[in-house]
């Protein structure tokens, strides 16, 4: 009774999946490789993976590398998939390798992440009309600090991410100056202290990330971003700018070595099907970084509670 | 009157200056080097490099599979080995280094790692190192011998040790990555690379210094080249090749956390970015602190191979070994498990959290202070740094010719009274003040830098200095390299002032030292990132920041060689000048002062060399300027940019370097040593 009902169950999966067949294994006795790069939610999301090929019969490593020199070594095949990739934070290189063919995207992840300009709770009493976007017209002067006078200061995305926050305050026609972060350490440190000293700070800044509820940032309400906001000066607020808008909602993909199919089969489909929301990745995130469990409890105390939202895709690739 | 070098020097300098600022106005080109004149050397690089890389990259991938076995060897035994015995052993050893006290400091070091939480990752650094290490030594033997046994190769083989050190490791990471593929294999060569000149510099040093009787003996006794070299002259040389395995192991270690940045070994480097990341500041100074400890224990131990020792007796390292087993059977708890310092962790982050909520006003207001006063007039001059906001007042053009006619009154009274030098001085300054360094003039820069070099080392170091200056200036990078010079430059001459007088203050009073050792050792040991931390909880994102990380890192030098300088002066020296009369303070600066000045020179040569090194690492903080290209490059594997920006620094660095050698050895040779 119970295998038919799980048969059934498989069965609704894979036409939800779009009539995957089951795979070849492939070399099951080989480890998968899979990359952990220097963030929390990445190693959740990897690991949640990383147990879904364990559960359909694969050996699975996780090697550590940056984000952003990852890509040589997916080419070169020493790892083998990388599953939480930022379009808004992705080195030119992983294009070249694409259009080498040494690694290709699987898919995206269904994260669904949002990047804006942001502040922590107490600086709307210091700006007075914030969320709006328009205040921050009047009360650049209070954000200013010695290296941006008579500008106010927006602290950015670290100089190797690009510069969106520079971006939209040219394309808003604000009297802001964007101070390039440096690292993602120095992003939260800059949180931090304004939390703590209780002084002015506008930064660029995404979520999901910890720190969101941890020092209680906002966004900046800003002009949703259409696609003409980028292409056309004419749309706008600004009518002589582009990039007069929100940021364009950024895609989170996942991508692999060109051999993957070919070696794991099985493997290459499960991850391709892998899908992790903000609502199952932001708890695991909290518990670890915010309560200090190890990534392994969490993701294992997880995966036991929602084997409904993964077992599906494991059993589709495999049975 | 006839002119001294150094004032002839100033004196091109000057004209050059003035002749830019009038003319200015007419030729822009004066002002900003022209786009249209560069080359694109980034892309040139690229392909180039590329296609050599190309080349030998099957090569490189077979050393790296080859390396990759020791490295794995090693790992596997120290990561499985039971901590009692790695602690015994380490105890063991210590023993039979140095006696009692190493034992202790073996015991308590390793001690120290295990309650940290952090024994698995730090026993893969230990790894690292313990593979990186013999290969840098094997690598620094070899070019010392060579560049000794052929003379011919001297020349070119310091310059390439110097290239070695002074090019910033994230700049060549991108290339080892394609060469070696991805893994702990790149941490390995880069730190052998790091790691090396070192070694190499003290086998030639040994060398030359092995004594020339026992040369003649090694000679007629008959033996080969080979033997005599082998046999005779490198242990002869051992005590100076033993100071080179020391200053190798300690460049290694420091070296192996900055590798960390690319992954591929979960180390405690890679704990000390994760921790960096959160901004966990009492996490991550409880992992830079387990380096600190390693570093500390590795150098105290290999020291002692340098100096004359005792023997101590082997029974009684087994005796210790043997405990450590019994206690392996025993004791069965899991390191990973041990994180007894948690706690000191988090109260060391709240704490600091705390400071800063209750001091932010004035921790502002010291960074802006400095900001307004200090580095912006140097980064932009005075005419844009003074603003009503900054000073309480808006500069006028009126004000530039009211502070450059003081300054020509100061420089022609100076003249007047003979000090023609310190008159040329003033007005470069003034100058430079004014005009900020980010916006000087570049014929103005190229010729005083030349007229410079001029002065220190005659047309060979100006045929140098030219050469590499106008490698920059076409290769486009000029105004990151000045943003560079501006920031390194603002941080060397605080080191100097500061460090100097600290290493007065200790080379007169022995308190003093015994305050100011242990901080220069932990400054000295502590990796670099971790600098960052407090630092930047306290003053946030910016030059400031950036400034004073540079600053604690490279003030050491400068105490220790002012006060070695000043404490090595020949007693029959001093005890001359006592008899003659003088008191403690006319003895310091008529003649302990002129005495130290070539080990001071060589304290601020270190001290340019270690800012330099440090802004490449600051730029995760935050700065401008090559730093930030080099991080931006080894972000985007960008191989030109990469290395054309890594270049550019190491020529700052060099010219640097070279200038003031030339000024030492000519200290050197006026008091005849």
């Amino acid at each position: 009774m119970k295998t038919s009902l799980k048969l059934g169950l498989s069965a609704i999966a894979m036409m939800a999946a779009g009539a995957v067949s089951a795979a070849e294994m492939g070399a099951t006795d080989e480890p998968i490789k899979l990359a952990l790069n220097e963030w929390t939610g990445q190693h959740v999301t990897t690991h949640v993976a990383g147990e879904m090929l364990k559960a359909a019969g694969y050996k699975v490593e996780y090697v550590t590398a940056g984000m952003m020199n990852q890509f040589q070594a997916i080419a070169d095949g020493d790892i083998h998939a990388t599953l939480e990739i930022w379009s808004s934070n992705v080195s030119d290189e992983y294009a070249k390798k694409i259009e080498e063919g040494t690694v290709v995207e699987i898919g995206d992840l269904g994260l669904d992440a949002k990047e804006g300009i942001a502040y922590p709770a107490h600086v709307a009493d210091l700006c007075p009309g914030l969320p709006a976007w328009e205040a921050l017209k009047a009360c650049a002067i209070n954000f200013a600090t010695a290296e941006t006078i008579p500008n106010g200061r927006l602290v950015d995305y670290p100089a190797d991410w690009g510069t969106p926050g520079a971006d939209r305050m040219t394309g808003l026609a604000l009297p802001f100056k964007a101070v390039p972060a440096g690292s993602e350490g120095a992003l939260i440190a800059e949180l931090r202290a304004s939390t703590e000293k209780k002084s002015p700070l506008l930064i660029t800044f995404w979520q999901p990330h910890w720190a969101m509820s941890a020092y209680d940032v906002k966004f900046v309400e800003l002009p949703a971003g259409e696609d003409a906001c980028f292409s056309d000066p004419a749309w706008g607020p600004n009518p002589d700018a582009i990039n007069d808008c929100d940021f364009s909602p950024s895609r989170i993909f996942k991508a692999g070595w060109s051999g993957l199919a070919d070696k794991w089969p099985a493997a290459a489909e499960i991850l391709e099907g892998y899908q992790l929301s903000v609502e199952a990745q932001q708890p695991m995130m909290g518990a670890v970084d915010v309560d200090g469990q190890a990534v392994e409890t969490v993701v294992a105390e997880w995966m036991a509670a929602n084997e409904a939202s993964w077992k599906p895709v494991v059993e589709a690739a495999t049975k | 009157m006839t002119l001294t070098r150094g004032t002839k020097a100033a004196l091109i300098a000057v004209i050059v200056g003035v002749m830019c600022l009038v003319l200015q106005p007419y030729f822009a080109w004066l002002g900003k080097w022209p786009a249209a004149w560069t080359f694109p050397v980034n892309e040139w690089l690229s392909s180039g490099v590329g296609a050599i890389l190309d080349l030998f990259k099957p090569v490189a991938r077979g050393l790296s599979w080859l390396l990759a076995f020791p490295m794995d060897g090693a790992s596997w035994v120290l990561g499985n080995t039971p901590w009692p015995i790695v602690i015994a052993a380490t105890a063991a050893l210590g023993w039979r280094l140095g006696g009692w006290k190493m034992a202790l400091l073996g015991l308590f070091g390793l001690s120290f790692v295990l309650i940290s939480g952090y024994w698995a990752q730090s026993m893969r650094t230990l790894a690292l190192v313990f593979v990186s290490v013999p290969l840098a030594l094997l690598m620094g033997l070899a070019i010392g011998v060579l560049a000794f046994e052929v003379p011919r190769f001297r020349g070119a083989v310091n310059a390439t040790l110097d290239v070695m050190q002074t090019v910033p490791t994230f700049a060549y990471l991108t290339p080892l990555l394609f060469l070696f593929g991805f893994g702990p294999v790149v941490g390995l060569i880069a730190s052998a690379i790091y790691a090396a000149p070192p070694m190499a510099r003290n086998v030639l040093l040994g060398l030359e210094r092995v004594e020339h009787d026992i040369r003649e003996a090694a000679i007629m006794s008959g033996g080969t080249r080979r033997q005599q070299l082998l046999l005779v002259e490198i242990p002869a040389a051992g005590n100076q090749i033993m100071v080179g395995v020391n200053q190798s192991l300690m460049a290694a270690l420091s070296m192996v956390i900055i590798a960390a940045v690319i992954g591929g070994f979960d180390d405690i480097g890679w704990e000390v970015l994760l921790t960096m990341r959160k901004a966990w500041f009492g996490q991550a100074f409880l992992a830079g602190s387990v380096i600190v400890v390693f570093a500390i224990v590795i150098d105290r131990m290999s020291a002692t191979l340098a100096t004359q020792r005792q023997h101590y007796d082997a029974k009684i390292g087994w005796i210790i070994l043997a405990i450590g087993a019994i206690l392996a059977f025993v004791v069965r708890i899991d390191p990973a498990e041990i994180a007894l310092l948690d706690g000191v962790a988090d109260v060391v982050d709240t704490s600091v959290g705390a400071f800063t909520a209750a001091n932010g006003a004035a921790l502002d207001s010291v960074k802006n202070n400095a900001m307004f006063y200090g580095l912006l007039p140097l980064r932009i001059g005075l005419d844009q740094a003074v603003l009503p906001f900054t000073w309480g007042f808006q500069w006028q053009p009126s004000y530039s010719l009211w502070f450059f006619a003081a300054a020509v009154a100061l420089a022609g009274l100076c003249a007047a009274r003979g000090r023609m030098l310190t008159g040329l001085t003033i007005l470069l300054c003034a100058g430079i003040l004014e005009t900020g360094i980010a916006d000087l003039p570049w014929p103005f820069v190229l010729v005083g830098v030349c007229a410079v070099g001029w002065a220190s080392g005659g047309w060979p170091l100006v045929r140098l200095c030219a050469i590499l200056l106008g490698l920059i200036l076409l290769s486009g990078l000029w105004e990151r390299a000045l943003l560079s010079l501006y920031l390194s430059g603002a941080a060397v001459f605080a080191c100097a002032i500061v460090g100097g007088l600290l290493g007065f203050w200790a080379a007169v009073s022995k308190t003093a030292w015994v305050i100011l050792r242990p901080m220069c050792d932990l400054l000295q040991t502590i990796p670099l990132f971790v600098f960052l931390i407090p630092v930047l909880m306290f003053f946030q994102i910016g030059e400031f920041s950036a400034f004073l990380a540079i600053c604690l890192y490279a003030i050491v030098p400068m105490i220790r060689y002012t006060r070695h300088g000043l404490t090595t002066t020949p007693d029959d020296l001093i005890e001359a000048a006592k008899s003659s009369g003088a008191n403690t303070w006319q003895t310091m600066r008529e003649v302990r002062a002129p005495y130290a000045a070539p080990s001071i020179l060589l304290g601020l040569n270190q001290t340019i060399l270690y800012a330099f090194a440090m802004l490449v690492i600051a730029a995760l903080i935050g700065t401008t300027g090559l730093g930030q290209s080099i991080y931006l490059a080894l972000g985007q594997a960008d191989i030109g940019l990469g290395l054309s920006a890594g270049a550019a620094m190491a020529i700052l660095a060099l010219i640097a370097d070279r200038l003031v050698q030339g000024f030492a050895e000519e200290r050197r040779k006026a008091l005849g040593l």
